[in-house]
């Protein structure tokens, strides 16, 4: 067999050398913008914003827990009622409103929308701030008992003005704790304390070691998908 | 003829359903090029990925304004109260959730529900939900208010008055309620003239105003005469109970009863019988009065088959047994009156005390009453009556098809009807009024055994609806009283004191029951029948030629007053499993003669008039008689209950309630399908259901596990497991509504039932065995067994059926693709799947009835039983709470809740104590299909058989 001669137009190749090596550089930078839009997208829904982390939700009354539940010192029990009975925390009525507010700053404007409530017996609609799935099935008053404090998830609402979500609330930070709740628990006595448990792991050492003791909890059953979805 | 038999086959009458799919979306297009294919493709990939996409929720919480009554948990509340069962209390806990009745539970205080509840108990919360209930009042057809009709009563009264009533007439069913009576008996005071009528299609549960109760713990040998008492009886939970009680294995002993049944059709009773007897009505008299002459030694006339004489036989060795044993004798409701007469002579001389005679309770035979519906159409015809109110019943579509009743009611001038839908009485009245359900008024009612139970309600009325009590006395005093008021009004004592009186109403409604001794009843002394020892000669009915046809309640829906009940519609019928629709069962020997197969639809006619029906080959069917059910061939009631099956009220008549000879059947020569949900019945050689001689309750049972070079897994903590009796299970279908209602499993309707895609989570099997013309039944409830070594697990690709700490099998429904494989792989087929969108229309009301408790699944998501895990959760939190181990008996899944007999234990394996590793420890406990080596957490004992009772023939061994 003989070589092709070099000129013969059939043999010629196709692209040059610098368009070959432009598609090369257009390829690779494909490849970056391809993982960094990839990344940015992940960063995006884990973002606080996306989860509305330190977002408050409008409400119909400007609640502020900081005043309530730090300035004040009223115990988180005292509107959340059934936090340590039920699944639900429970959210206060209007007459648990005005148990104080039928004396105190009743002709406030601000408190207008509680007193309608009450004059129209039309309850208050509140926006949810910390939401989970409906297939997940949470319960209120088995994590108190097990001194997991309000803030783990809550985040510290003595300090929120307004109240926004804390957490993420993903089933990682489910996870972290059920597979190895002792880090974030906390003694009875400071469940309801306002001092943020960091939900993330290496925070637990701390916790620990001012525990003195902690409500006996059996791991076992805390990781079967059937705990928290059925 | 039956219009409603001419359906085209696959008409589908399901429930109805949204579109799920856009129009033409299934359906696969025409002329697509390859180019168009890959476009839409691409573009479903692309778009696939967005539906994973979307921002956390933002819900909304509607806190009280005013908190009610503070209890631990406000979230869920239960409520004492009572179900209206044919007039007679059945007591039931009911539990609300956040304002919403969402689960019916038996009231253990009641004395007719010992906490048990039967199908029809668990279904009533359904129907609260019914969206085709009645919602406004109608005047001619066209939407009116209960103001225009209170006004127009108002015109009414004063002439009403004058003439003290006359022309006035009420037709009530017969109830047991003190207030519904009292206010009836208020009326017919003040206008003496008012004639009231009362009208079931049901039967009467007592004779001659005398009812009869049974002490069935006690009764040694029982004979049943076309009796179903434990499934269709005001106390069919308390006998079901007290039978049970002598059918079950303790220990590897037991103090067994032994039951004979003599019935034409199956009942679920005589199908538990040691020795059951198929005989049709005509046959019947001569059976009994041979029985009764070889009690004196007389000798069977030789024209009596083997069958028979040996059923006489064995039955006479036991009466001869004399004094030492009680034998009762109890008689079905649609006996003839001198069936009865021979059991209560049978009764003394052998039945000790386990029979009991009471006044009756319910109000069939009240003085004041003028009849039932002959009597109303009579009066109707002399043109007695131009006013008529028809409470609480649909005579239209039960009357008898020789009472004229429509005709009748037309011709009065004033006609209102009182019901909860829009039925054929309804359509014929001028006005008709919205009833309100029995979860959201105030009532009251008196169990079979006399005690009596308020009802209360758990919401407000859903309609602009009132109940009975209220609608009477509205009609008395034109002026309008609640509910609560007139029922305080029944039980309050003049001399109450006011608080006094309060205590004891709150303790009464909290406890379900009303205190005996404050009891309202005026006690009347039991009428007492003649002491005849005598055993009557019973003659025998006509024998004319053709067949016998024997008309029965529906197991399901009843009369029809259950028809729009979706539940109980896709509820598999005891031993047929059809569903949806009815059939006329007839014997196999019939079938071969005529050359009918099933689904083959027959003429049946009778004094000229003819009905059409298919027809279901059933085992244990009398020769020549023809089963058929009431309750479907609605017209009118809502879009669940219309136009299915045919109306078995064409053939009756008033003097043949429940059977009538002399029937000609001929080929109608057109086929209909039938669906059913097990259309096979012998277990082909395995023991799937296995039997046990009595003798052999101790016999060291064979090795449970194959060997496995595997050590098996430790379960530390809790090992939950399941025991089912097959001695005690009679097949009721209480635990399939239960489950059905506790775990949000929605209903897939007919069609979908006939391509096998009904979603029961435990389903009954049911089994014949053996030879002759009464094979023996064994009904097996079959829910997932939760496998130790589950074959559905390993064959999962996204791990969403996997093993907990405690040994359940988990299905995890935010994990399934939808593969199907783990059904596939089930060898006993108890997974489910959501082949299409099968929840409710969004908006229906149903959707208030499902647990939050249990995730609501979608389309392509596979479920199963999941031995109730959220009560296993909420048991657990219960217990960790307060740091103990969860107490034997404190969980029990809702099957076992339910279940009359006790025949679900439900428990932890770990504990030696707990009652299921007891049951399990019996040697005749065994696993289903266990030589797969699935070794299933749920595990049945063998249906024990007397031994003396029991023949080699019909045992297979």
């Amino acid at each position: 067999m003989q070589p092709a001669p070099p000129n013969d137009p059939s043999h010629r190749p196709l692209f040059t050398a610098r368009a070959t090596h432009a598609v090369r550089i257009a390829l690779l930078g494909l490849g970056i913008a391809g993982s960094a839009a990839a990344y940015t997208t992940y960063e995006y829904f884990h973002s606080p914003y996306w989860n509305r982390i330190g977002i408050a939700p409008d409400q119909p009354v400007l609640f502020s827990h900081r005043h309530h539940a730090g300035e004040l010192r009223i115990d988180c029990r005292f509107c959340h009622t059934t936090v340590e009975t039920s699944a639900n925390a429970g959210m206060p009525s209007t007459q648990t409103c005005l148990t104080c507010h039928s004396q105190l700053f009743r002709d406030e404007p601000m408190l207008r929308p509680v007193m309608i409530s009450a004059e129209e017996n039309k309850p208050l609609v509140w926006t949810q701030v910390a939401t989970l799935p409906d297939h997940v099935h949470f319960n209120h008053s088995i994590h108190i008992a097990k001194g997991i404090a309000c803030a783990s998830c809550h985040g510290d609402v003595t300090t929120m003005a307004l109240t926004a979500k804390a957490h993420e609330l993903t089933m990682r930070e489910c996870l972290d704790c059920h597979r190895n709740p002792e880090p974030h628990q906390v003694p009875a006595s400071k469940v309801f304390s306002s001092r943020p448990v960091s939900l993330s792991r290496d925070a637990g050492p701390t916790a620990t070691s001012e525990a003195t003791t902690l409500p006996v909890v059996h791991p076992a059953p805390l990781t079967s998908c059937s705990t928290c979805h059925h | 003829m039956s219009e409603h038999c001419h359906k085209p086959i696959g008409h589908d009458p399901g429930p109805r359903r949204t579109a799920e799919f856009f129009p033409g979306a299934t359906h696969w297009p025409a002329d697509l090029s390859r180019r168009e294919f890959l476009q839409l493709m691409g573009a479903s990939l692309a778009l696939a990925g967005l539906t994973a996409c979307g921002r956390p929720t933002q819900e909304k919480i509607v806190p009280y304004v005013i908190p009610p009554e503070m209890t631990p948990s406000p979230d869920v509340m239960w409520y004492a109260t009572a179900l209206p069962w044919q007039g007679y209390a059945r007591g039931i806990l009911a539990r609300s959730v956040h304002g919403r009745p969402v689960k019916l539970e038996g009231n253990p205080d009641h004395p007719e529900s010992l906490g048990a509840t039967d199908a029809v108990t668990q279904a009533a919360i359904l129907s609260l939900y019914d969206p085709d209930r009645s919602a406004a009042p109608r005047r001619a057809g066209q939407v009116a208010t209960w103001d225009l009709f209170e006004r127009e009563w108002s015109g009414r009264l004063p002439e009403i008055k004058t003439r003290r009533g006359a022309g006035f007439a009420l037709l009530t069913e017969p109830t047991t309620s003190p207030t519904e009576l009292r206010e009836i008996g208020a009326l017919l005071e003040a206008w003496p003239e008012v004639q009231w009528f009362q009208h079931t299609a049901l039967p009467r549960f007592d004779q001659d105003g005398v009812q009869s109760d049974f002490d069935f713990a006690a009764a040694d040998v029982i004979l049943s005469v076309g009796s179903d008492f434990l499934f269709h009886h005001p106390s069919s939970l308390r006998f079901a109970r007290a039978f049970s009680s002598r059918r079950r294995v303790e220990n590897g002993r037991a103090n067994l009863n032994r039951f004979f049944a003599i019935e034409p059709t199956f009942t679920l009773t005589g199908a538990q019988a040691d020795a059951r007897l198929a005989a049709a009505p005509s046959r019947m008299p001569a059976l009994l009065n041979a029985l009764a002459r070889s009690m004196d030694g007389s000798e069977i006339p030789a024209s009596f088959t083997v069958d028979e004489r040996e059923f006489i036989l064995s039955l006479a060795a036991h009466l001869a047994g004399g004094r030492q044993k009680k034998i009762l004798c109890i008689v079905g409701e649609e006996m003839p009156v001198e069936f009865h007469q021979w059991a209560g002579v049978f009764n003394r001389r052998f039945g000790g005390d386990t029979v009991n005679h009471t006044p009756a309770l319910r109000s069939d035979g009240a003085p004041l009453c003028r009849g039932g519906l002959t009597e109303m159409v009579a009066a109707i015809d002399a043109g007695k009556i131009s006013g008529l109110c028809i409470l609480g019943t649909n005579p239209v579509y039960t009357a008898p098809a020789d009472v004229e009743v429509t005709a009748a009611i037309r011709q009065v001038a004033w006609t209102v009807h009182l019901g909860s839908h829009v039925d054929e009485t309804a359509e014929h009245c001028l006005w008709h009024l919205p009833q309100s359900h029995f979860l959201e008024t105030w009532s009251d009612l008196r169990a079979y055994s006399g005690s009596a139970t308020l009802l209360q309600p758990l919401v407000e009325p859903l309609n602009d609806s009132r109940s009975t009590g209220e609608v009477v006395n509205f009609l008395r005093t034109g002026a309008r009283s609640g509910a609560y008021d007139l029922v305080r009004g029944t039980w309050r004592r003049d001399n109450d004191n006011e608080s006094d009186f309060e205590t004891q109403w709150h303790a009464w409604l909290n406890r379900g029951v009303v205190d005996a001794t404050r009891d309202v009843r005026s006690e009347t002394a039991s009428k007492s029948s003649p002491v005849e020892r005598i055993f009557p000669v019973l003659t025998g009915s006509d024998s004319r030629g053709g067949v016998t046809l024997l008309v029965r309640a529906d197991a399901s829906v009843s009369d029809g007053r259950w028809a729009n009940n979706a539940w109980l519609q896709e509820l598999p019928r005891p031993f047929t499993a059809l569903v949806w629709e009815n059939a006329a069962l007839i014997d196999a020997a019939l079938a071969k003669r005529m050359e009918l197969q099933n689904g083959d639809v027959i003429v049946c006619e009778a004094n000229g008039r003819k009905l059409e029906a298919p027809v279901w080959i059933l085992p244990g069917q009398a020769a020549d008689c023809v089963t058929v059910a009431l309750g479907y061939g609605r017209t009118h009631g809502g879009e669940t209950a219309r136009d299915r099956g045919f109306s078995a009220y064409r053939l009756r008549t008033v003097a043949n309630l429940w059977q009538q000879a002399g029937v000609s059947i001929r080929r109608a020569g057109r086929r209909q399908t039938l669906v059913s949900t097990q259309r096979h019945f012998t277990m082909e050689g395995r023991d799937l259901a296995r039997m046990t001689k009595e003798t052999d309750l101790s016999r060291q049972p064979e090795s449970r596990n194959p060997a496995s070079l595997f050590p098996s897994w430790p379960y530390e903590s809790y090992a939950w497991g399941m025991s089912i009796d097959l001695s005690t299970c009679f097949g009721c279908n209480a635990c399939v509504v239960a489950c059905q209602a506790e775990n949000n499993i929605p209903v897939v309707g007919r069609d979908q039932v006939s391509r096998g895609r009904e979603m029961h989570w435990i389903r009954i099997d049911r089994y014949y065995t053996g030879e002759g013309a009464s094979p023996r039944v064994v009904h097996q409830p079959v829910p997932c067994m939760h496998c130790e070594n589950a074959p559905c697990e390993v064959v999962c690709p996204v791990g969403a059926t996997v093993h907990t700490s405690e040994g359940l099998n988990d299905m995890v429904y935010n994990r399934c693709v939808g593969t199907r494989y783990c059904s596939n792989n089930c060898p006993y087929k108890v997974r489910r799947f959501n082949f299409l969108d099968y929840r409710a229309p969004a908006g229906s009301p149903v959707y208030l009835q499902t647990n939050p408790d249990v995730t609501v699944r979608e389309r392509g998501v596979m479920e199963k039983c999941t031995y109730c895990v959220q009560r296993i959760n909420a048991g657990r939190i219960a217990a960790e709470k307060e740091n103990r181990r969860i107490r034997d008996g404190e969980i029990r899944p809702a099957c076992q809740q339910a279940c009359p007999a006790e025949a679900i234990i439900f428990g932890d394996l770990n504990d030696p104590q707990s009652r299921v590793v007891q049951r399990k420890r019996e040697a005749i406990s065994y696993a289903l299909l266990g030589e797969l080596d699935t070794r299933p957490r749920t595990t049945y004992l063998a249906k024990i058989v007397p031994a003396d009772v029991a023949t080699e023939r019909t045992i297979p061994s």
